[in-house]
């Protein structure tokens, strides 16, 4: 139903103090809030529109509908699992997505530089015999992490039993994959540089270790917030 | 009535109240309400987090539109949701079903002298 609206300056401070209760208890930065604000925001002033219809003068209206709500930190746990599911499941998609853009760039990096020169596994060094399974294994554990992390914020939620926790486990364990396989891309290449640093093709040794390093970056910072998020959660 | 009276089925009861049109989040509270003729009065704000889970579960679609000069989530139904509403009609019915014989007074027996 639609009431007539409340006047603006009555209901915003209000407001504004209650959705900031509720935001101060969800994990996230205020952007991944955006949304839930605004919807809960038009929920509070449709409330008050209603509450002045019936009656109320505007200040009281604000503050029946506000009590219509309910506690801050019970509609704040309600979210909690919700705003996790969502940063969880981006955070396991960024790997996802980026390891094997990455694992290209690695891959041209050693077509280019011969590593390989008769494209035999005995044609490598002993620390390549090493380091490469090593990499593949962390890239599979990223790639597990992070598809179990994507499948329990999605649809599969459906039948799944509700386990809030996890969806940022999941996505955690996908970010230190994506370390490891990063971390062991680059030591190999600190191998190279140390050993024969004459036959490295430059430009794609450069970004490919520009790439590794930022996705580890990013996913150390993801794995860290989603190992604190769970920890937050139930 | 109390959420705890309601836990495990309020997505139903969400789902049955967005089946004949889309609604926003106080206007589902609303018909929550008058549907229920009072009965069921939930911390509104409670509403909105159970909305969303069950749009992730793709049981209900959102998108935000401006009504009334106010923009608001507008929530509606997708075909999974049906089918997932279907089912929980035919869950209740057997469940309430087997309550109702269950809690149904027995005449007492009479024990032997």
């Amino acid at each position: 139903m639609n009431w007539p609206s409340t006047p603006a300056p009555v209901t915003q401070l209000p407001v504004d103090r209650y959705l900031a209760e509720v935001t101060a208890r969800l994990p996230g930065s205020p952007l991944a809030h955006r949304d839930i604000v605004a919807e809960l925001r038009s929920g509070i002033l449709d409330a008050t529109d209603a509450h002045c219809a019936a009656g109320l003068p505007p200040a009281e209206a604000v503050q029946a509908a506000i009590g219509e709500f309910g506690d801050p930190a019970q509609v704040a746990d309600g979210f909690r699992t919700e705003v996790a599911a969502g940063l969880a499941r981006r955070a396991a998609l960024v790997v996802l997505v980026t390891g094997p853009l990455v694992g290209v760039l690695w891959i041209v990096t050693a077509a280019a530089s011969h590593l390989a020169p008769h494209h035999q596994w005995a044609d490598l060094s002993p620390g390549f015999q090493v380091g490469v399974p090593l990499v593949a294994v962390a890239a599979g554990v990223t790639a597990c992490g992070a598809l179990f992390g994507i499948a329990a914020t999605g649809r599969l939620t459906r039948w799944l039993p509700a386990l809030p926790r996890r969806a940022p486990g999941a996505a955690a364990v996908a970010g230190f994959g994506a370390i490891g396989a990063d971390a062991a891309g680059l030591a190999l290449l600190g191998v190279q540089l140390a050993t024969a640093a004459g036959t490295l093709s430059p430009w794609p040794a450069a970004a490919a270790a520009a790439a590794s390093i930022a996705r580890l970056v990013f996913a150390r910072r993801a794995a860290l917030r989603c190992l604190a998020i769970r920890a937050g959660l139930t | 009535m109390r959420a705890e009276t309601l836990k495990g089925h309020l997505d139903g009861i969400l789902l049955a109240v967005l089946e004949p049109e889309p609604r926003h989040g106080y206007s589902i509270m609303e018909a929550l309400r008058d549907r229920s003729a009072g009965q069921v009065d939930l911390p509104t704000g409670t509403v909105y987090p159970a909305l969303h889970r069950l749009e992730r579960a793709g049981l209900v679609r959102a998108s935000w539109s401006t009504v009334g000069g106010r923009r608001r989530r507008v929530y509606e139904l997708t075909p999974a949701g049906r089918r997932a509403l279907d089912t929980e009609r035919s869950t209740w019915r057997d469940f309430s079903a087997a309550v109702t014989a269950l809690l149904q007074p027995q005449p007492l027996a009479v024990s032997p002298q």
